[in-house]
């Protein structure tokens, strides 16, 4: 059966709701009391996962999820061997390269050489300044990277960000854009060559409601 | 301490090496049928040598130094070393030759954990022979090897790198390599972000996904602008899809590589089972790779495949391989110390069938232990041997 793997958090409702519009309903994944981490669309086409964004390319990438749907983040930071479909336009944000506002810098340039930086981002983040040439200690943090600056652990911090509000709120301020991120149609690369269960069928759905 | 075996490396305990076998002995017995001669070739090579193909990234090489400080690498896959073989070692032989080779390989993971390093592989490489022909048999070889497995649910992924790669040449030169590798990833969102004109756009698009039922995609190329050199590849490769017949097949002709090693066909073989589809084997045709390493430069076609035999062995676990090791036909049993060597020499006597496996029982110990033991076991006869070497036969009970 047609398999998809659905990222939860942000990208989860704008996910269940484009699949909806070409008749695969997993709507029963937003119910507040769904504890189901499977389930079949109620016409028995297809199935989906609830999985977190960063485990739907593996299971898109070894095949038990035929499609995907996840952030351009995740696939620039993880980089799985999955074929990218389709730009699906919604949950856009960025990653960007933030600082306490009250240090004054205007760029990452700026940052002092072999500063501490916070990210769960790790390769993005060693990539971005490695290009700069800027030697800088990245420190793995897998949540509230805000604290990094506030506590004093770390200069600066890659994150998304969608609004600029958490920054905000906790004192930090935006230095630079690493990349734009959207959410991304992925595919297991073996099965679109097959098409398997067919795929392109529904791929081609997928681009005919989606917006341009 | 405890010993462990380094990360990535494992024991094949008894069983699994019955399941190995039972793989090996199958496809060599279909590799023997098509005339092909095994080769063996040294397990470590010097890095340029395994690097000569352009196929293969040193980091993926676990790498040695010798005595010398050259830098020496286990070998990830074998076509190099039989590459290098043929042309210096087996220089004034007849071609075309057949050969095959049943052997480990060692790959080291790029991200780290719990990657296996070693893996064992099975394959072909047919030198001297190009064209249709010599196509058609490998194909045909490998569809033979997969059916003499009864493998079930394969598939055959077809694709045409110099054919591929000619359709490339319309793109803006600077462009060529991006369109590619977006191409080769399947990266569509990427092609489509490149500044290519509308046209060409679409024609990059129409190749990602130039794919599908033999018949359509021959028609689809068919349907371009080609260049007489194209008209002849495609025309090949039509005959071919002839020849094939039943083997089921998916031509693809957006199956590439970001680098040149293949110069026309490419493949891949593929189980679709109900846990995921995977790639089981892979190869194609190499006729600029002989030439890298011969002396003179002089180059002789080739064609080839490996299988993947922890990926058969994978697929082929829940239905067609052994689930226990062979049992002991017979259990010996000499009933006291005296009757050793009567014992020794009627298990002996009983080797002489070279199909029955005989064993001795080592401990002396009371008769209904050896009856459980055998029972437990599952030998299905106990021959009790006394001094004088006059033995009595006792069908082990069923449970």
């Amino acid at each position: 059966m047609l398999t998809i793997a659905l990222p939860k958090g942000a990208l989860l409702k704008d996910s269940i709701c484009l699949l909806k519009s070409i008749g695969l309903d997993f709507s029963g994944f937003l119910e507040p009391t769904n504890r189901q981490l499977q389930m079949p669309d109620p016409t028995g086409t297809a199935r989906a996962f609830l999985v977190r964004a960063q485990d739907v390319p593996v299971y898109a990438e070894y095949g038990q999820a035929q499609l995907g749907i996840v952030g351009y983040d995740v696939l620039k930071e993880k980089r799985p061997q999955v074929a990218q479909v389709m730009d699906l336009k919604f949950g856009r944000c960025r990653l960007s390269v933030a600082a306490k506002r009250s240090s004054h810098y205007q760029s990452a340039l700026e940052l002092p050489p072999h500063s501490r930086v916070a990210s769960k981002f790790i390769h993005c983040a060693h990539e971005f300044f490695a290009q700069l040439d800027l030697p800088v200690e990245i420190i793995p943090l897998y949540g509230s990277v805000e604290l990094g600056p506030i506590t004093g652990m770390s200069e600066a911090i890659v994150d998304l960000v969608s609004t600029g509000r958490t920054l905000q709120d906790n004192g930090l301020i935006e230095l630079d854009v690493l990349f734009e991120s959207t959410a991304r149609l992925i595919a297991h690369p073996l099965s679109y060559r097959l098409d398997t269960y067919r795929l392109h069928h529904w791929i081609e759905q997928l681009r005919s409601v989606a917006v341009v | 301490m405890i010993y462990q075996p380094p990360t990535g490396a494992r024991d094949l305990l008894p069983l699994d090496v019955a399941q190995k076998c039972w793989i090996e002995q199958h496809l060599q017995q279909v590799f023997h049928r098509w005339s092909y001669h095994r080769i063996i070739t040294p397990t470590l090579e010097r890095l340029d040598t395994l690097m000569a193909g352009g196929a293969i990234q040193p980091e993926t090489v676990i790498q040695l130094r010798d005595a010398e400080e050259a830098v020496l690498g286990l070998r990830p896959e074998l076509t190099a070393s039989i590459a290098r073989a043929a042309v210096t070692r087996m220089a004034g032989v007849t071609y075309p030759q057949r050969l095959y080779y049943n052997a480990n390989v060692f790959r080291r993971r790029q991200d780290g954990f719990n990657g296996q390093h070693e893996y064992y592989q099975a394959g072909v490489e047919l030198l001297g022979g190009s064209g249709l022909l010599a196509d058609a048999e490998v194909i045909l070889l490998l569809a033979d090897c997969l059916n003499s497995l009864g493998l079930k649910h394969w598939h055959l992924i077809l694709g045409e790198a110099e054919l591929t790669r000619s359709l490339l040449a319309v793109f803006p030169v600077p462009l060529q390599e991006q369109v590619r590798h977006c191409i080769a990833r399947l990266d569509q969102v990427a092609l489509e972000a490149l500044p290519l004109s509308p046209e060409l756009r679409a024609r990059a698009l129409a190749l990602l996904n130039l794919r599908g039922n033999p018949a359509a995609v021959l028609q689809q190329v068919a349907s371009l602008d080609l260049a007489p050199a194209q008209r002849s590849v495609l025309n090949n490769l039509k005959s071919l899809v002839e020849l094939l017949g039943p083997v089921p097949l998916t031509l693809d002709l957006s199956l590439i590589q970001t680098f040149d090693y293949y110069t026309g066909l490419i493949f891949e073989v593929v189980s679709e089972a109900d846990t995921g589809a995977r790639v089981l084997g892979q190869g194609g045709r190499y006729d600029q790779l002989l030439g890298l390493y011969h002396p003179q430069g002089q180059s002789i076609p080739g064609i080839g495949f490996c299988l993947n035999l922890e990926d058969l062995h994978q697929v082929l676990l829940p239905t067609q391989l052994p689930q226990q090791t062979p049992v002991s036909d017979w259990l010996v049993v000499p009933e006291s110390s005296q009757a050793i060597a009567a014992a020794l020499a009627h298990a002996q006597q009983l080797r002489t069938d070279p199909l029955l496996r005989v064993e001795i029982d080592l401990l002396s110990r009371p008769q209904e232990f050896v009856r459980e033991y055998a029972r437990l076991r599952r030998i299905a006869q106990i021959a009790w041997v006394d001094a004088q070497g006059s033995s009595v036969v006792e069908p082990t009970s069923p449970d």
